[in-house]
């Protein structure tokens, strides 16, 4: 992965001075076909939401101005593995309202990898949609500056988004070190039209410290720690906000060079995490019920990756195991009695999982190339937690407290270039079990269809068969790359109307229970063309397409209409311009059957220029830039419950690099 | 010569007591030895150790303790150690003053508990019916249950009479008894009519009771003709259903278990379902022989039958 990742940050940056300044900002990649390497308009200040909005294949799911979940391919969470670093973690939060990216900051990152499909990295499993693993940022031995610090400040004037950001880069011959330090501060947002959106604030902290050492002169020594705290986070899409998300994020490596021979290195890690999830509606005026609803996940794993290369091979075997517990529950207090009720609401899952994951890049001849890549993986469940054992027993009788999975995915693509035209065609299999929601949650209220969702300990692993094509035609001025992706799935998880149970949740519809359906398709299709006019004139278009269809053929939820995003760009020296429009189709295929209301069409324009300039040592960079410009008041296709976006908004920030 | 004097201690057992309980008067009461001898009405150290076992998880009332003769002392125990309303388990001993061990020819006969109200009303409440050995092994225990409709209050106050014979010695008492009213939230009895005729169902220990599934017991009784004599389990066999509900949540309903039903000493058992702790409104469809609805099942309570009982989990 750190092979494919190098020649993206080179490949990208033109100019040697600049490529010292950005070679500290994220840069999103993706390795799936058409992907390439991106950057958000706003460096560093940019959320990692932001970085990961820039990626082809991925959209996000907003319930706020915070912490949204990324989708993949059409497909969420329980169908994308996202790693930290090849380290597993698991959000604590039952209302998906803490996805592990947002327990990272931008300043942490080198670069967020996304790997479309069931060919995933190779700590990933489950990933049928997809995997995103977020690399953190390593300065390495060495480096062209022994010392280099960075300081950032931003500001966003909708929502006065306050961003500031330290750190510093120690390189010597035996040691590294990286420290930063971030603070954001956000109030709440104005949609378009100047409407206040209330309890969308949001306010976090981040610290992060990782540490390199040269034990032998082919041997070294990593450790890292991230420690991200997130207070008063505002879910204006929801009921509840969330007083407290923290996560404590450490690794400690071991990594090894082969000084000849086929096998490169061999990393072994050891990653401990925690996370804490308070949510509550404390602050919420009218509530049929006051509720606390706390979570909690760990985890504690283990990997080993072999890198090997030969002349016509790039292999590359991981295993790896890892431990997670989860406990969420929800107590409620009466409205005019002092009864409190208590509800277990994820049972003290423990997971234990391990896997043996194999890829290889084959070189076939001078233009041709073959990639494979497979992942087994095993895994144990045990409710930990006998009351939610006996709770769980009232819907599933006779129902085992232990459960056991296999997981297995595999795929191929085949590459071929001609001339200047490049074909892709790739396909797979793979499974994946059940998500703890999916499993042992219980009476989840899901506010989209607002039905409190059951879990169900005898659903069958879901597996999907992939295939894909992609297709790019490069010039000198001109490059047009498209792609398209169909999974069609077996035992498809989602949730069924069961009438027979009664609503826990105030005024929700009902009672669903996960379940297995036959069949169900998803597809996503996308053409990019950009074009470079002059040397500092280029132009780039995206359109892109969603479909999902249920075993009846009926619409799933959440999947993309029609998108699309255009922008002109100026660069000259330190110097770039660009203005951007974007939007989308209004949703022809609603799934009305899963009480989805769809989004309608909306157009919007943003620009935004950047400069940068070298003062001796000292370089510096001054950003500036619009969004929505003419203010729109719209929503998108994935704002939960239609939670307007934001209304116009300038941002300014400035970036010092000694 | 033939006297084998064996004496138990119970010191041990009197510390995983104390380690438990903190209760000191209960450690004091069982701090004492208990004498074995050869005493053929008393217990043999395994009988006593026994009885001793099983006492020892009750609490004893101790209002209804009573020396008879200065030779027995009658002791009376329950799950709590007082009287409540709704159902109340209670177990009799009587010991021999001189050695504390339990003699094991006892009768409680004539059982009658009596509310006097202020308004000049009298009348009794739901019993078992008598109070019997009930185990085997406890041949020294005698066990009875009470179910009261009301609380001691301004209104009213309680009334035990009965009479107990110990090997040959009979007594007779009246015993002004406290039965406490049940926390907010705990509603353990309710009376229905089919008919003309009056019937109480008395939920047996509701506070075993935990989330998840619950095999449930309860007791239905009949009101007596002479509502100053117990009233005793109903003749008539009915089926109940139960629907949980939590008037806190809405209305929330759990998954519905299965019916209470008789067995064949006359004990209704059935399955209830919580899906969490707070308080729960078990609402009540009553049943003939032929499923007929004979009381409850009306939807005046939020759609929910309004006969009902409460639980807190």
């Amino acid at each position: 992965m750190l092979s494919l990742l190098i020649p993206i940050l080179l490949i990208s940056e033109p100019d040697t001075a600049e490529t010292h300044i950005d070679i500290n900002e994220v840069v999103v990649a993706s390795s799936a076909r058409g992907g390439g390497q991106k950057r958000s308009a706003k460096g560093v200040a940019a959320s990692i939401d932001e970085h990961l909005a820039e990626l082809n294949h991925v959209n996000l799911i907003r319930r706020g101005t915070y912490a949204m979940e990324p989708v993949v391919n059409n497909m969420q969470d329980e169908r994308v593995s996202t790693t930290i670093d090849g380290m597993k973690i698991f959000y604590a939060c039952t209302d998906k309202m803490d996805p592990v990216t947002s327990y990272v900051e931008s300043s942490n990152l080198q670069s967020i990898t996304l790997s479309s499909g069931l060919d995933g990295n190779p700590q990933a499993t489950g990933n049928i949609g997809g995997s995103i693993d977020l690399r953190l940022r390593k300065v390495g031995f060495n480096a062209i500056k022994p010392i280099e610090t960075q300081a950032l400040a931003s500001y966003e004037t909708n929502g006065s988004v306050r961003m500031a950001e330290a750190d510093v880069a120690i390189s010597r011959d035996r040691l590294y070190t990286n420290l930063g330090l971030s603070f954001r501060k956000a109030d709440n947002y104005k949609a378009g039209g100047n409407d206040e959106v209330a309890f969308s604030q949001f306010q976090k902290y981040n610290i992060f410290v990782n540490v390199g050492s040269r034990i032998a002169s082919s041997d070294r020594v990593e450790a890292s720690l991230i420690y991200d705290k997130a207070t008063d986070v505002g879910y204006p899409a929801l009921n509840m906000d969330v007083a407290k998300a923290e996560a404590v994020i450490t690794s400690l490596s071991y990594k090894h060079n082969f000084a000849d021979g086929f096998f490169l290195t061999n990393e072994t890690k050891t990653y401990y995490n925690k996370i804490v999830h308070i949510m509550d509606d404390s602050h919420r005026p009218d509530v049929p019920i006051r509720m606390d609803m706390p979570g909690k996940s760990w985890t504690a794993g283990l990997y080993n990756l072999l890198n090997g290369q030969g002349e016509r091979s790039q292999l590359q075997i991981n295993y790896d195991i890892y431990y997670n517990y989860r406990h969420a529950d929800m107590t409620m207090y009466a409205a005019d009695s002092d009864w409190k009720m208590y509800m277990l609401t994820w049972p003290d899952v423990s997971t234990i999982c391990t896997g043996v994951a194999a890829s290889d890049d084959i070189t076939l001849g001078n233009n041709h190339s073959l990639r494979v890549s497979t992942k087994v993986a095993w895994q144990q469940q045990h409710i930990g937690s006998d009351d939610g054992y006996q709770l769980l027993n009232v819907f599933f009788p006779h129902m085992k407290q232990t459960y056991h999975q296999t997981e297995l995915r595999l795929a191929a693509r085949y590459t071929l270039q001609y001339n200047k035209w490049k074909f892709g065609i790739g396909g797979g299999w793979g499974s994946r079990a059940p998500s703890i929601t999916e499993g042992y949650g219980y009476y989840l209220n899901n506010t989209f269809d607002n039905y409190d969702y059951i879990g169900n300990p005898r659903l069958s692993n879901e597996e999907a068969f992939e295939g894909n094509l992609a297709v790019s035609f490069t010039s000198n001025r001109f490059t047009l790359s498209a792609d398209a992706n169909i999974f069609r799935f077996r035992h498809y998880i989602i949730g069924h109307v069961e009438n027979r149970l009664s609503a826990m949740t105030i005024g929700a519809n009902g009672v669903k229970v996960y379940g297995n359906i036959d069949h169900a398709t998803i597809a996503n299709a996308q053409v990019s063309l950009s074009a470079r006019f002059t040397d500092n004139i280029s132009w780039d278009g995206n359109v892109s397409y969603g479909y999902g269809a249920d075993d009846d053929a009926d619409a799933l939820p959440i999947i993309a209409p029609v998108q699309y995003k255009t922008s002109v760009k100026y660069l000259r020296g330190g110097f770039s311009a660009s203005v951007e429009i974007s939007g989308a189709s209004k949703q022809t295929r609603v799934a009305t059957k899963y009480a989805e209301t769809g989004s309608e069409a909306y157009l919007i324009a943003g620009a935004n220029a950047s400069y940068s300039h070298q003062f001796g040592n000292v370089g510096t960079i001054l950003r500036l830039g619009i969004e929505n410009a003419f203010d729109r008041n719209y929503s998108t296709y994935s704002d939960w419950n239609h939670l307007p976006q934001k209304g116009r908004n300038v941002y300014v920030s400035c970036s010092i690099n000694i | 010569m033939n006297a084998i004097r064996t004496t138990l201690l119970l010191i041990s057992l009197t510390f995983v007591l104390a380690s438990c309980n903190d209760n000191d008067d209960v450690i004091d009461d069982f701090g004492q030895e208990i004498l074995i001898t050869d005493d053929v009405d008393c217990c043999s150290v395994d009988e006593a150790r026994q009885v001793y076992e099983f006492i020892r998880k009750q609490k004893e009332i101790t209002s209804l303790t009573q020396d008879i003769d200065d030779k027995y002392r009658l002791r009376v125990f329950s799950p709590t150690g007082s009287l409540h309303t709704g159902y109340n388990d209670l177990y009799f001993v009587v010991t021999k003053i001189v050695s504390a061990n339990y003699v094991k020819d006892i009768e409680i006969k004539s059982f009658t508990p009596i509310m006097s109200m202020s308004s000049g009303m009298e009348h009794s409440t739901p019993f078992s019916g008598s109070i019997d050995n009930f185990d085997n092994g406890l041949l020294a225990i005698r066990h009875g249950w009470v179910s009261f409709v009301m609380n001691t209050s301004d209104n009213g106050s309680w009334n035990l009479d009965f009479d107990i014979r110990i090997l040959k010695a009979e007594e007779h008492f009246s015993l002004p008894i406290q039965v406490d009213a049940l926390a907010d939230g705990q509603k353990w009895i309710s009376q229905f009519k089919v008919g003309e005729e009056a019937y109480h169902i008395s939920l047996v220990n509701p506070t075993d009771w935990k989330v998840g599934t619950n095999d449930i017991s309860a007791q239905v009784t009949a009101v007596a003709a002479d509502k100053k004599t117990p009233y005793l389990p109903a003749d008539k066999k009915f089926t109940i259903d139960i629907t949980p509900s939590m008037p806190d949540m809405g209305y929330h309903s759990a998954p519905e278990g299965t019916p209470l039903t008789p067995d064949a000493d006359g004990l209704y058992n059935g399955v209830v379902n919580f899906t969490m702790t707070g308080l729960w409104r078990l609402h009540l469809t009553v049943r003939d022989e032929n499923g007929i609805v004979v009381a409850g099942g009306d939807d005046t309570d939020h759609g929910f039958s309004s006969l009902s009982l409460e639980v807190t989990l």
